[in-house]
């Protein structure tokens, strides 16, 4: 059986003065796309943290069936790709070379990149659209370009896994929608394991193929969308009073207002 | 022989003898409140002010190397209570803590001194005295040798050694003429570099210490164009020094900085000079090259001697 | 593509930086405070690259091949150095106005230079090695104080690094300034060093040096393409396979020694360390790939140039500080005009 791209076992996390996660374990098989949501302060950004390695652990993370502390820092990043919520984007540098950085898991200390490192930026760049601004400063991008070099440098990681963290923050509804078709039809042409923090609930629905649901640091639901966004749920853990709909095979979370007539 | 006139005679010499001894002896009570009416005087600082003295300073502090050096030197080193801790001549000073670059009227005031010695007013020392009712004399750095000859006379009058104050005066003047006057001339004047430390600050002959050379007719390599561009004292870089090729090389920084004419010799391309491979190269005590006291004229013996060897070796 | 949009250090900009730096150091050699003629220099080279009769006397030549070749040698080495490590400090940090003393270098030198002069004078002589060492001691000295501080903090985020310099540097002035005050007398002396120069230097001041610094450029510059990626911040760092804590320490090492070895022979000279990368910044790019190895360059060619106007603008020496201020004082006005965002 081929283990799983990422498993956590009863994973404790958290940062120095206080923990976040109380024993998550969950599974994410190759291939497929798994959403975190939950209100705010549920512990999604601390999961993803986890996932990558970059807090306090109890418990273990395992990457393709190997714990994540025997692996070293590159054959983790060779694993797992990131794009985080609010990346630090130099703006000088121009598009290409800030692409170019997601090669570093391949590279050695003293290698230079190749010609194959070199191609690898430029079939990203133009599966991302970006091949026109490819010699542009960062800082000259709009929001949705800048979203989509990040994706770029994660994607020319060429990592089996994918951590988005809110992926969709500041793009309007159109360019959200984009990023995310993006994202899903490259995984499928890839093979690539997405997980990705949402806050949007619908489009967590609409993309993923397994929905987690934390609340309070603990796992309280898993499964397919329809099986997770149920309105008694959103209720119960958002607070927030919903009606849920199906439109084209898909769950649609629809905000209600309950005092109106 | 007739008895009344031997009378006479006896009579007469006793007569004289009585005015003498009374005569002797109105003058020594004469004498000291002589002195002691030399007070109050009014003097002119060689800052242009006026300073007045009600009566003499029995109590002296005094916060400049130099001017402690004179007042010993005019017989006033009884009067003083106090002198800062970089007054090291005479070795028996009252040497204290009190700091003369950076001095607290407070821990002055403490000494309860009547006047107050130093070489600049530092930080308006003087008005803070002043307020304590206690007076400051200023004795800045002279810029000549009659500058300094004044001040000799100056601290005399002021501590009630006018006399003293003259004389030492005099005799400095006559000594170094003297010494000037014993030294050869040298058919060409002779070039010379006055080392202030090691990182080559030096004097120009727009200086005190330069005016002493001058006496000798001896040229500064520093002085260029305009000898008082930074107030007369430049840093050279060792390529000017090295090309200028100095006669004589003087060193005053042996005490503060260690020079000696072997670490001269030491230096990167100094070993090229012709006062390095004469031997011309003079070590000086730090403190009497910068100061403007009677040591002078161990200083103006120290340029004499070297010049005469400078002379002598052809 | 038209353009070539990976910003790599080519060839023709790096064989043009060794040009401009050649050329600086020949000129430098040509013109200095003593007046030997540059005919005669250039004839007097070519005489020593030839084996054929020197033209300058047993002085000229020491005046040139003592003091002058040295000292412009040291120029451009001190020069490399701060500008080298000016750029891995502005990397590190994340910051563009970092430059070299930001963790204490200059306040633990300038500490350590007082304490040497006011208790120990007499060791100070020429070719003495006691306030170089002592300097060099210092700087490091203040480097590691300020890292130890930090570290007792948990981890070593750039944030806590650069507050536990400012406090390491406050406290190691304070101290220094306490000391003078109670000597001062010497301020002068102390003054003097801190204001920069390398009016007193030779070739054992460059040979004792060089080592340090060329080490700490073989390391600047195979970290280069690391420091871009350390610009992503940590967290991003992490996900490349970059151990942020170690690659810093690394860098912050390297670069400390090279500033602590140019600092003890040249005091503390200032702006280089941030003139010299962001000018490169702004007029090749903004990758330290690029920004690395010509800040080696540019460093050295400014300091040379910058020396040279200290030795021969005025009759006596101008403290190199001073040259460099008025550099960088227009500099940043420049720079504050254009657009910002080209600099980051």
């Amino acid at each position: 059986m081929v283990s799983p791209a990422v498993e956590l076992r009863t994973v404790r996390a958290g940062y120095r003065d206080r923990l976040v996660l109380d024993g998550v374990s969950l599974t994410v098989s190759a291939g497929e796309w798994l959403a975190v949501i939950g209100p705010n302060g549920a512990g999604k950004s601390t999961l993803v943290k986890a996932v990558l390695g970059l807090t306090r652990l109890g418990g273990e993370v395992l990457l393709d069936g190997r714990d994540r502390r025997t692996l070293s820092a590159r054959e983790a990043a060779r694993i797992i790709g990131y794009a985080p919520q609010q990346p630090a984007l130099p703006g000088g540098l121009t598009v290409t070379d800030y692409v170019l950085l997601g090669r570093t898991p391949h590279l050695g200390l003293l290698a230079r990149e190749s010609s194959a490192d070199e191609n690898v930026v430029a079939d990203v760049l133009r599966r991302l659209d970006l091949d026109q601004l490819a010699a542009r400063r960062i800082s000259t991008l709009s929001g949705g370009e800048r979203q989509r070099a990040v994706l770029a440098r994660a994607l020319a990681q060429q990592a089996e896994v994918l951590v988005l963290d809110e992926p969709t923050t500041g793009l309007d509804l159109g360019h959200a929608q984009a990023l995310l078709a993006l994202v899903d039809r490259l995984r499928r042409e890839d093979g690539t394991t997405v997980i990705s923090t949402l806050h949007d609930l619908t489009l967590a629905g609409q993309y993923a193929d397994r929905v987690l649901l934390l609340d309070g640091g603990e796992m309280v639901a898993a499964g397919p969308p329809a099986e997770v966004l149920t309105p008694e749920r959103v209720a119960r853990y958002y607070d927030a009073d919903v009606d849920v709909v199906t439109v084209g095979g898909r769950q649609v979370v629809v905000p209600v207002r309950s005092d109106a007539s | 022989m007739n008895s009344s006139r031997s009378l006479r005679r006896v009579a007469a010499a006793f007569s004289v003898l009585a005015l003498t001894i009374t005569g002797c002896a109105d003058r020594e009570p004469e004498a000291k409140a002589g002195s002691g009416s030399g007070f109050p005087i009014t003097v002119t600082t060689p800052t242009g002010d006026k300073l007045t003295l009600d009566r003499k300073p029995e109590k002296i502090v005094s916060l400049s190397p130099t001017a402690t050096e004179v007042l010993y030197a005019v017989g006033a080193g009884k009067q003083v209570v106090a002198v800062d801790d970089q007054s090291n001549y005479p070795e028996d000073a009252p040497r204290t803590k009190l700091s003369g670059l950076t001095p607290s009227p407070e821990k002055i005031s403490d000494y309860t001194p009547d006047l107050v010695v130093a070489a600049d007013d530092v930080n308006n020392l003087s008005a803070a005295l002043d307020k304590v009712g206690i007076k400051m004399l200023v004795l800045p750095a002279a810029k000549t040798l009659d500058d300094a000859y004044r001040q000799f006379e100056l601290v005399g009058k002021v501590t009630g050694h006018a006399d003293e104050g003259k004389d030492l005066a005099k005799r400095v003047e006559d000594e170094i003429t003297k010494i000037v006057k014993d030294t050869p001339k040298p058919d060409k004047p002779l070039t010379y570099f006055h080392e202030l430390d090691e990182t080559l600050y030096t004097a120009t002959s727009e200086t005190f210490i330069g005016q002493v050379y001058g006496l000798f007719d001896l040229r500064n390599i520093a002085d260029g164009k305009d000898p008082s561009a930074h107030g007369g004292y430049p840093q050279l870089s060792a390529e000017k020094i090295i090309e200028a090729d100095p006669d004589l090389i003087f060193l005053a920084d042996t005490i503060c900085c260690g020079q000696s004419a072997e670490t001269v010799r030491k230096r990167p391309g100094w070993d090229t000079l012709t006062a390095v491979k004469n031997n011309h190269v003079f070590e000086m005590d730090d403190n009497i090259a910068s100061r403007w006291s009677p040591r002078v004229v161990d200083l103006v013996r120290t340029v004499a001697d070297a010049v005469e060897k400078v002379e002598g070796a052809g | 593509m038209r353009t070539q949009p990976v910003t790599r250090l080519r060839a023709r900009t790096l064989v043009g930086g060794i040009v401009v730096l050649l050329a600086t150091m020949l000129v430098a050699v040509l013109i200095g405070a003593a007046e030997l003629g540059w005919q005669r220099v250039l004839a007097e080279i070519w005489a020593q690259l030839t084996g054929g009769m020197s033209p300058l006397s047993e002085r000229e030549a020491a005046i040139l091949w003592q003091l002058r070749v040295p000292r412009v040698m040291l120029a451009g080495a001190v020069g490399a150095a701060l500008a080298s490590s000016g750029a891995a400090f502005q990397g590190v940090f994340r910051n563009p106005l970092a430059d070299p003393f930001l963790l204490g270098a200059a306040a633990g030198a300038g500490m350590a230079a007082t304490i040497v002069v006011v208790f120990a004078p007499a060791l100070t002589a020429w070719a003495g090695s006691t306030l170089p060492v002592a300097a060099f001691a210092g700087a490091v000295g203040g480097v590691a104080l300020s890292w130890l501080l930090s570290t007792s903090y948990g981890s070593v985020s750039p944030t806590t690094l650069l507050l536990a310099g400012v406090a390491v540097s406050a406290f190691l002035t304070a101290v220094q300034t306490f000391v003078q005050q109670l000597n001062a007398d010497t301020i002068r002396q102390v003054y003097g060093w801190m204001l920069g120069g390398l009016a007193i230097t030779g070739w054992t001041d460059f040979v004792r040096v060089i080592p340090y610094i060329a080490a700490a450029a073989v390391v600047l510059l195979v970290c280069a393409r690391l420091l871009d990626v350390l610009a992503l911040g940590d967290a991003e760092a992490s996900s490349l396979g970059i151990r942020p804590g170690r690659l810093r320490l690394l860098l912050i090492s390297a670069a400390s020694l090279a500033t602590a070895a140019a600092v003890s022979v040249s005091g503390l000279i200032g702006f280089v360390g941030i003139i010299v990368p962001h000018f490169i910044r702004l007029t090749v790019g903004a990758s330290y790939r690029v920004i690395v190895p010509l800040s080696l360059l540019g460093g050295a060619s400014f300091l040379i140039v910058a020396d040279q106007i200290a030795r021969t603008a005025m009759p006596g020496e101008l403290p190199i500080g001073v040259v460099t201020a008025f550099a960088g004082a227009p500099f940043f006005i420049i720079v504050l005009r254009r657009n910002a965002e080209k600099l980051w």
